[in-house]
């Protein structure tokens, strides 16, 4: 097993992950270390360009961008990870019920989930602050919704591929309780592809954030986010492109490393596909 | 014999000739005669009809697509006959006039008689047709009756001696004439169609994108258009204004205060700086919570630090204002208080108050301006202990609070108000009748009141001066506005382009476009 897992350092696109991951938590992490705070205006310095007291300059408050920078990392990497985690439990919960129980539940469970699929994710996302404004709790329950579907499609279809297995059966007939069944077949069969899964979906989950923050939707001041960083940053691009530069690149290296990460992670759960992929190109 | 075309001037000529439609759109354009002008609107058209239009955006269409009787001469407060052939003053309380004949409402509506001129007015004294009172009719509330006495002429009969009514009211947006046969088939849809006889005529509007006025071929009025076309594209984030602009997307465009210095290295094009008349306060809703104290309201007011709002959100591009009437109105008022920043004794207020963990929330226009503002506004109030909860809006659902009592669930609001060159139009906004529409703070006081209606009737001029300070002295006790600034207005044009503002800078005066 530990074999398998540092197949991540001899895999080229593992070791990038890494690297990428690694500054960005570090970065993530130097906010805490330095103990600048991120919301401390200072007009007399705003906008200015990085120096030794402000590592990668200030915005239009004159507030540390190293510290706006990596609270705002903390909280796309802590929201990606809260969100994929419910969105999974919540999707494995549901989806193996469903698989498993068929009949009416397996009916309802398929409506709600194609009927949440079929919203755009923006549509939803405006309906939803409309109807309860704008902050972090609502784009969390948003983001669940959007994500939950996938965790829950995917735990249905092997817990009814599963429930018709001859091991399954032979439990069933021992009066073994459903519970147990899924506790000791169901879900260790099924927690590699949801992981993989999980991995996959936190770069869209940051990536989904830091868009809907950008438009306004997401994180509110004075919280900082990667998106109104962005936007933040686009607006005075003219006078200076350090909030521009610095919250783009950590963004793009937040999704790059993790997407990479994912795809070694699901190449080491998942061998098949990674050789049906090789075999194809 | 002398050749003027040999193979190698025929080659590269047909070469230009066949490049010449990849050009970029500015060179051609450049090339080509000026058909139009492209100006940048911040805000959509939300309604124009003349009484219940929401900014100037609404009132320079109107103005460019309807005839008043007098319309301002170009970019004076001065005015010349526009419909009116003639018009006299009879008495301090009486006006006759007398239309040009032959003035045709655009779309087939007909002839302009004073039986319009009666009916446009009628609708600001008396009401719409579903009874309500017009949002802007204070603008012609000087007005008794108009009697119409010919097929184009009439009287103009006032309740009082009224100095403002033609600066506000008849020049204005509010005095445009519109076809009674015209507004009464539309209906509600003279919100968004309107008909004119003006210089131009609304050709097309696509909410949220563009606009586009054309000239009237039958204008008869002295104004005639230069452009055959304005079209006004709508940018609502004055930063990317400045970026279209300077990506030759538009011609005329304002630029924020704090970007003005970049402004005036853009190439090829001039800026405009206007000291500004207009008012940017934070209303604090004296009915809404904890807000009806007016120990909160003083505490908020002296927790907040405007001279860091003009240095961090302004780039210190304008000055600080410390009520509601700039420097040179009439009734401008130059003792008033000013408000330092002072911790202590807000805390202290709020403490008498019995104000602890007090939460508010601050609506704003999702714009670079105001969310700064905004910001720093969280943090003033986070040192005495209040937490402010930012409502950033898109300017169309922000402005449509000024209708149906949807303000009424504001807190603390940042507002620009724009202005005119009389007062009573600024103090209108702050009367009792208009909470529900435009006075957000929903301030009420019957001796303000009293004293709008009295400066509406005086003439003396000094008189009129004292009322108004008189009246700013009443808000500055109800702790309900926290005054920023007057502004200073910062414009960027084609140096080709010589556009044509009154003395506010809001009032575009599209028909007086022309070229430098």
């Amino acid at each position: 097993m530990t074999a398998r897992w540092f197949r991540i350092l001899r895999d080229r696109n593992g070791r990038l992950g890494l690297l990428f991951m690694g500054l960005v938590l570090l970065l993530a992490l130097s906010g805490l270390i330095l103990g600048a705070d991120p919301n401390r205006i200072d007009i007399p310095q705003r906008l200015a360009a990085p120096s030794f007291a402000h590592w990668l300059g200030t915005d239009n408050l004159g507030r540390d961008l190293t510290a706006r920078i990596s609270a705002g990392t903390r909280s796309a990497l802590t929201l990606a990870l809260l969100i994929v985690a419910a969105s999974a439990f919540l999707g494995a919960v549901i989806g193996t019920a469903a698989g498993l129980f068929g009949r009416w539940l397996d009916w309802v469970v398929t409506a709600i989930f194609d009927t949440l699929s079929a919203f755009p994710a923006l549509i939803l996302a405006f309906s939803l602050v409309a109807l309860y404004g704008t902050g972090r709790q609502t784009f969390v329950i948003l983001a669940i919704l959007i994500f939950m579907p996938q965790f829950g499609r995917l735990a249905r279809s092997r817990a009814q591929a599963l429930r018709h297995q001859s091991f399954v059966e032979a439990e069933r007939l021992l009066g073994v309780h459903p519970l147990v069944i899924v506790l000791r077949h169901i879900l260790p069969n099924i927690a590699g592809p949801l992981i993989v899964l999980a991995g996959m979906n936190i770069p869209v989950v940051i990536t989904f954030e830091a868009g809907l923050s950008f438009l306004g939707l997401g994180v509110q001041p004075p919280a900082s986010s990667l998106g109104t960083l962005i936007k933040d940053g686009f607006i005075y691009m003219s006078e200076s492109w350090w909030p521009t530069i610095g919250a783009a690149g950590t963004l793009a290296f937040a999704t790059l490393g993790s997407t990479l990460l994912a795809e070694t992670f699901r190449d080491i759960l998942d061998p098949k596909s990674a050789t049906d992929a090789e075999g194809r190109a | 014999m002398i050749s003027f075309m040999n193979r190698r001037s025929f080659l590269a000529g047909g070469a230009v000739f066949a490049a010449s439609p990849l050009l970029p759109p500015f060179v051609s354009a450049a090339l080509a005669e000026r058909k139009q002008a492209v100006v940048r609107v911040d805000v959509d058209i939300a309604n124009l009809d003349p009484g219940n239009r929401i900014g100037t955006v609404d009132g320079n269409v109107i103005l460019s697509v309807c005839q008043t009787l007098a319309r301002f001469d170009a970019g004076k407060l001065t005015w010349s006959n526009d419909a009116a052939k003639e018009i006299k003053q009879i008495s301090e309380t009486e006006y006759t006039f007398e239309l040009n004949p032959g003035q045709m409402f655009t779309d087939g509506y007909g002839e302009m008689t004073a039986e319009d001129v009666k009916f446009s007015f009628d609708r600001f004294i008396n009401s719409d047709a579903k009874g309500k009172k017009l949002a802007y009719a204070e603008d012609l509330g000087a007005l008794d009756k108009v009697e119409v006495t010919g097929k184009y002429t009439g009287r103009l009969l006032l309740k009082h001696p009224s100095p403002a009514l033609w600066l506000i009211g008849l020049c204005d947006a509010s005095g445009a004439i519109l076809s009674r046969k015209a507004t009464e088939a539309l209906g509600d849809k003279i919100a968004t169609q309107i008909i004119g006889s003006g210089p131009y005529r609304l050709a097309e509007w696509r909410p949220k994108e563009q606009f586009v006025l054309e000239i009237n071929p039958d204008y008869k009025g002295a104004a005639k258009a230069h452009f055959p076309r304005i079209l006004a594209k709508f940018i609502a984030e004055p930063k990317t204004a400045l970026l279209s602009f300077q990506g030759k997307e538009l011609d005329f465009t304002a630029v924020d205060p704090s970007s003005a210095g970049e402004a005036r290295k853009v190439e090829q094009a001039k800026v405009i700086e206007i000291e500004g008349i207009d008012y940017t306060w934070i209303s604090l809703n004296v009915e809404k919570g904890a807000l009806a104290d007016p120990r909160v309201r003083q505490a908020i007011r002296l927790g907040i630090d405007i001279d860091m709002i003009i240095a961090g959100a302004y780039g210190a591009a304008v000055s600080r204002a410390k009520t509601l009437l700039a420097p040179g109105l009439i009734g401008a008022w130059p003792e008033a208080p000013l408000y330092n920043r002072d911790l202590e004794k807000a805390k202290a207020l709020l403490a008498e108050a019995g104000q602890t963990g007090l939460s508010v929330s601050f609506t704003c226009l999702n714009e670079a301006v105001p969310m700064a503002t905004a910001q720093i506004v969280q943090a003033n109030l986070a040192e005495i202990g209040v937490t402010v909860t930012i409502n950033a809006m898109d300017s169309g659902a922000y402005w449509a609070m000024g209708s149906d009592d949807k303000s009424k669930d504001l807190e603390l609001t940042l507002i620009q108000y724009l202005s005119k060159f009389d007062p009573s139009f600024q103090t209108q906004w702050f009367l009792s009748a208009q909470v529900g529409l435009w006075n957000w703070q929903r301030w009420k006081s019957a001796d303000f009141d009293r004293l709008h209606a009295e400066g509406l009737a005086t003439t003396d001029t000094v008189k009129r001066a004292q009322i108004y300070i008189d009246m700013q002295k009443l808000l500055d006790e109800s702790a309900s506005c926290v005054w920023i600034t007057h502004g200073r207005n910062f414009f960027i044009h084609a140096d080709w382009l010589k556009p044509c503002l009154l003395p506010n800078a809001m009032n575009w005066q599209y028909e007086y476009f022309g070229e430098a």
